[in-house]
């Protein structure tokens, strides 16, 4: 894995970048939501994808292409957290300021 | 936390550029990632002792076959492929390279070539093995016809170089190792060849044994020709020691009394026994031609060229077959030279006295017999006095003045009969010849010094009208 990131720290940086801003636009977001039901069947989705990736089920390429994907998500995930936190931060200090 | 979760609900449109990326970073990485790993991988594997060693790499998996020497050189290697940073696993498909029973090598050379074959041990051998076959052979070509395996008995590497070193003393051979057991065929490049290689075969790492060595000298030769243009005898070939070499040019000197003899001998080991006893004669009877060859190689002996007169032939072939040593074959092809032409009875006499001006008719020390290496000399006088027939020769004989005058009178007339009866014995009638001594009467030089002496002691023809 730190192979990996180091080999390619720039797609990786890209994630984190784009989850940062997803996670920014989405405290204010006045969109649809994912239903539990659909989060939860994604949530198990990924975990069954991690499995096989520790499992290292999918050989050659795909298996490749799964770990990129993996860690790109999980950047991705840390970007959107991220984002929403302190954008979050950023309105309630506002709030409290006006 | 709990607006996390909120927040999380609306993450989801932004996994559409994210996939987006993810199919660019896997369609752009994969290439540059797998040929990072295969480089990683191959540089793992630098000091590893592999044959055949081959890497593919799909995605971070590789698949890594290769022919390994050991167990343990086989799991050290699979091991050191999945230690690089970023394999994910290893396909293994090593195996051990293939045990040989017997273990065979074996290198041999004909006429262009060298060719090594059968086992090696490691690469690493193999190519040692190489480089000293060039090294030992110069310019000749080496071919490596060897495979690589398991089961060399231990100290195969140095039995190999040694063995290597030794394809450069044969002209055409094999040499093979089976296990420990060393055998050998063909043929010494040069005489002494079979002998040094026999020394060097005793070095061989403890536990080897030599099974046959068959290795052939070759010829052993020795040359003479007598040139009676030039007036000089070359002598060619080898002579087994430095004494040997001495005594057979010393020969030469006695027996060809007017002929230079040009010495291009060399010494070399090899020699058939009886070497010497065989060509001390041999010379004596080429002295008795007139233009000759003489070839001894190994035990058989040639002798061929022209004697100066019809009886000759015959006594040279017997005096050879008397002298031989055993085991030794003679083929003597002599002629007979055409007679010279007829002179009178004044060339004749200058012609003795010219020939004895060069040579003296020796005999043994206080003796009347006749010292064989004279015979050259007798043929040249026998064959002068075929050319003035009428002549009526006188053959003197003279002593020095060492010892009691009447044994020295008897003596030189016994020289002088002897030397009568060898002419007569030759085919010359009695009636030509008279015998006469005269003791140490006439000196011709001073009973002072040895010098004097050895000239006072001698035999003149006089021809008498």
């Amino acid at each position: 894995m730190v192979y990996l990131a180091t080999f390619y720290w720039g797609w990786l940086l890209g994630s984190l970048l784009l989850g940062f801003a997803m996670g920014w636009i989405a405290v204010v977001h006045r969109g649809q939501g994912v239903s539990k039901r659909t989060a939860r069947v994604l949530a198990f989705l990924v975990a069954a994808l991690i499995g096989a990736a520790l499992g290292r089920i999918v050989p050659g390429r795909p298996g490749y292409w799964l770990d990129l994907g993996l860690i790109m998500f999980a950047l991705y995930l840390v970007g959107c957290s991220a984002g929403s936190w302190l954008r979050d931060r950023v309105l309630s200090g506002n709030a409290k300021g006006a | 936390m709990g607006g996390l979760f909120r927040w999380s609900s609306k993450w989801w449109p932004g996994l559409i550029p994210l996939v987006i990326l993810w199919v660019i970073a896997a369609w752009t990485s994969t290439g540059p990632l797998e040929s990072d790993l295969a480089a990683r991988s191959a540089a793992a594997l630098k000091d590893s002792v592999l044959d055949k060693g081959r890497i593919a790499v799909e995605g971070r998996d590789v698949t890594f076959a290769a022919d390994a020497f050991s167990e343990q050189g086989r799991r050290d290697a699979v091991a050191s492929v999945l230690a690089v940073p970023g394999v994910r696993l290893v396909n293994d498909e090593t195996r051990l390279v293939p045990e040989a029973a017997p273990f065979v090598w074996s290198a041999e050379r004909d006429v262009a070539r060298v060719t090594l074959s059968g086992s090696s041990p490691l690469p690493a051998s193999r190519s040692r093995l190489m480089e000293a076959a060039r090294a030992s052979l110069g310019g000749v070509e080496v071919v490596d016809q060897m495979n690589l395996a398991r089961g060399a008995p231990k100290g195969f590497d140095s039995a190999a170089l040694l063995l290597v070193d030794q394809v450069s003393k044969l002209k055409d051979g094999k040499i093979t190792i089976s296990d420990d057991k060393v055998s050998l065929s063909g043929m010494a490049r040069d005489l002494g060849g079979r002998e040094a290689i026999a020394a060097a075969l005793k070095n061989l790492p403890e536990g080897y044994s030599v099974a046959a060595n068959e290795i052939k000298a070759p010829p052993y030769i020795f040359q003479a020709y007598k040139d009676p243009v030039a007036v000089t005898l070359t002598l060619t070939g080898y002579v087994p020691d430095k004494n040997t070499h001495g005594t057979i040019v010393a020969a030469a000197g006695r027996k060809f009394f007017s002929e230079k003899v040009v010495d291009n001998l060399k010494v070399s080991v090899g020699a058939p026994s009886g070497f010497a006893g065989a060509v001390v004669p041999a010379l004596g009877a080429l002295s008795r031609l007139s233009t000759g060859t003489l070839v001894v190689s190994d035990r058989e002996v040639k002798l061929a060229g022209d004697a100066f007169y019809d009886a000759a032939p015959g006594q040279i072939r017997n005096n050879l077959l008397k002298d031989f040593p055993q085991g030794w074959q003679v083929k003597a092809d002599i002629s007979v030279k055409p007679a010279a032409a007829p002179v009178d009875a004044t060339v004749c006499q200058q012609l003795f006295s010219e020939l004895l001006g060069k040579g003296t008719v020796r005999f043994e020390t206080g003796r009347s017999t006749l010292d064989p290496d004279s015979a050259g000399l007798l043929d040249r006088l026998i064959e002068t006095a075929l050319r003035c027939p009428t002549a009526n020769i006188e053959v003197e004989g003279h002593t020095d003045a060492v010892g009691d005058a009447a044994a020295n009178q008897s003596l030189s007339e016994k020289r002088a009969q002897a030397v009568v009866d060898y002419l007569v014995k030759a085919g010359l009638p009695a009636s030509r010849f008279t015998a006469v001594g005269f003791g140490s009467a006439q000196p011709v030089a001073t009973n002072d010094t040895e010098e004097g002496k050895a000239q006072n002691r001698r035999i003149e023809f006089v021809v008498k009208e």
